[in-house]
């Protein structure tokens, strides 16, 4: 009995191993394209003339935190982000851009090292706007344009029938970070942003407000 | 030359609606009966019904964000805020507990769990009702105008003083009910709400805070 109950655990921590560490294919069934142009260019967030508002809901650990988003580009380089309380109380301020950041203010109680990181983190990859191309992948009506981001790398998926960017996934070698999901009806910027992490139980919903 | 008499004109006008819409101090006399006429019109609300719209101004946007619904205020101590546009979202505060319901998504918190919170509903409660002349939790101060009378409340809570520099309250000159709260932050960035169509005393049931 303990002869044959070995060889199994042993197959089955192997097979573990190698799935845990199998790289992340998203593109599996896709063919290699040409790549056209050097950059890929997100533009939801890029017009400095409009004021980004959106309702946020943000669940974190069982934890649910709700408020109103603000983004808006200040200049050349730098979004300025706001969250705050549907009463209009400010959690917190940030400047952002590729290479630098700034907090303006913190509420004491979301002012932890992990969770400014992991925000920081996920504005400056929802507000980028240029991604440098290294590969192209193409299937039916869908592109994916492929993107180095530090230690990570980036794919962007497109509709090319309307020509819509609808999902950044950021990955490492080995495992999915998290996904960036965009409706959007005009094009100019997202309804709805979805961003899913696959790490950390984080989910972050935005979406358009409609004002009169 | 008539059109630089029209400006003189334009001018001199403009400066006597700035002057009508300036504001002074209140005298020490003029203060004592504002706030007795204040305190006697709290003590008779058992309700309040009321619509506001909230405008979020900060600097550097385009446009204040502009949110409205309905608040309801029962003695002693329930407050419903209720957003309906452009989302619907619904906060109660009673018997030291928030009840939320946004977009049908429900949740309770007690506020006991957050002191600045509760400090907050306190001064909500207050700034709705007109009844908080507090010397020992504010600093305040108070001004006139031809149309309204302005308090100045500058909060001595080192916690509260962070997230709020100053809270002004805006009172109609004729019922001496609050008609308009400023929290204006320490970046000078503010929350103006609105009141309007109000009525005092009306029965609300109590499943109206029950969210």
């Amino acid at each position: 009995m303990q002869k044959s109950t070995i060889p199994f655990l042993l197959t089955s921590c192997l097979a573990l191993v190698l799935v845990s560490c199998s790289p992340v294919n998203l593109v599996q069934d896709y063919k290699t394209a040409p790549v056209e142009k050097p950059v890929f260019q997100n533009t939801y967030f890029a017009n400095p003339e409009i004021d980004y508002v959106y309702k946020a809901n943000i669940s974190v650990y069982g934890n649910e935190l709700t408020g109103i988003f603000v983004a808006k580009k200040i200049n050349e380089t730098t979004h300025r982000v706001v969250f705050t309380t549907e009463f209009g109380n400010k959690l917190l301020d940030f400047e952002i851009s590729d290479t630098e950041f700034k907090i303006n203010s913190i509420v004491d109680e979301l002012n932890r090292k992990i969770l400014i990181n992991t925000l920081k983190d996920d504005f400056r990859l929802l507000l980028k706007k240029d991604f440098m191309v290294t590969e192209k992948y193409s299937k039916g009506t869908d592109e994916v344009v492929k993107s180095k981001d530090g230690k990570y790398f980036d794919y962007l998926f497109v509709s090319t029938t309307d020509h819509k960017l609808y999902k950044i996934a950021q990955v490492t070698k080995t495992k999915e970070k998290l996904s960036m999901s965009f409706t959007s009806e005009n094009n100019i910027f997202a309804d709805k942003i979805v961003i899913q992490h696959y790490n950390l139980k984080l989910r972050i919903e935005f979406n358009y407000f409609k004002q009169n | 030359m008539k059109i630089n008499t029209y400006i003189l004109i334009l001018l001199l006008s403009l400066n006597s609606f700035f002057a009508v819409a300036q504001e002074q101090k209140m005298s020490e006399s003029e203060i004592t009966s504002f706030k007795q006429s204040v305190n006697a019109v709290a003590k008779k609300i058992t309700t309040i019904t009321t619509d506001f719209v909230q405008y979020k101004h900060m600097d550097f946007l385009a446009k204040d964000i502009e949110t409205s619904g309905k608040m309801y205020f029962k003695e002693p101590n329930s407050l419903k805020w209720q957003y309906k546009k452009p989302y619907n979202y619904s906060i109660v505060f009673k018997n030291g507990k928030i009840l939320i319901d946004d977009e049908g998504k429900k949740s309770s918190h007690d506020i006991g769990n957050s002191k600045i919170f509760g400090k907050i509903n306190k001064l909500i409660v207050g700034s709705v009702s007109g009844n908080m002349f507090d010397d020992k939790e504010f600093t305040i101060s108070f001004f006139k105008t031809k149309t309204n009378n302005i308090t100045r409340l500058i909060p001595k809570d080192a916690a509260l003083k962070k997230y709020i520099k100053q809270i002004e309250l805006t009172f109609d000159n004729d019922d001496f009910t609050v008609i308009q709260v400023k929290l204006i932050e320490s970046s000078d960035d503010y929350t103006r709400i609105v009141l309007k169509n109000k009525t005092l005393n009306a029965k609300i049931d109590d499943s109206v805070f029950t969210n």
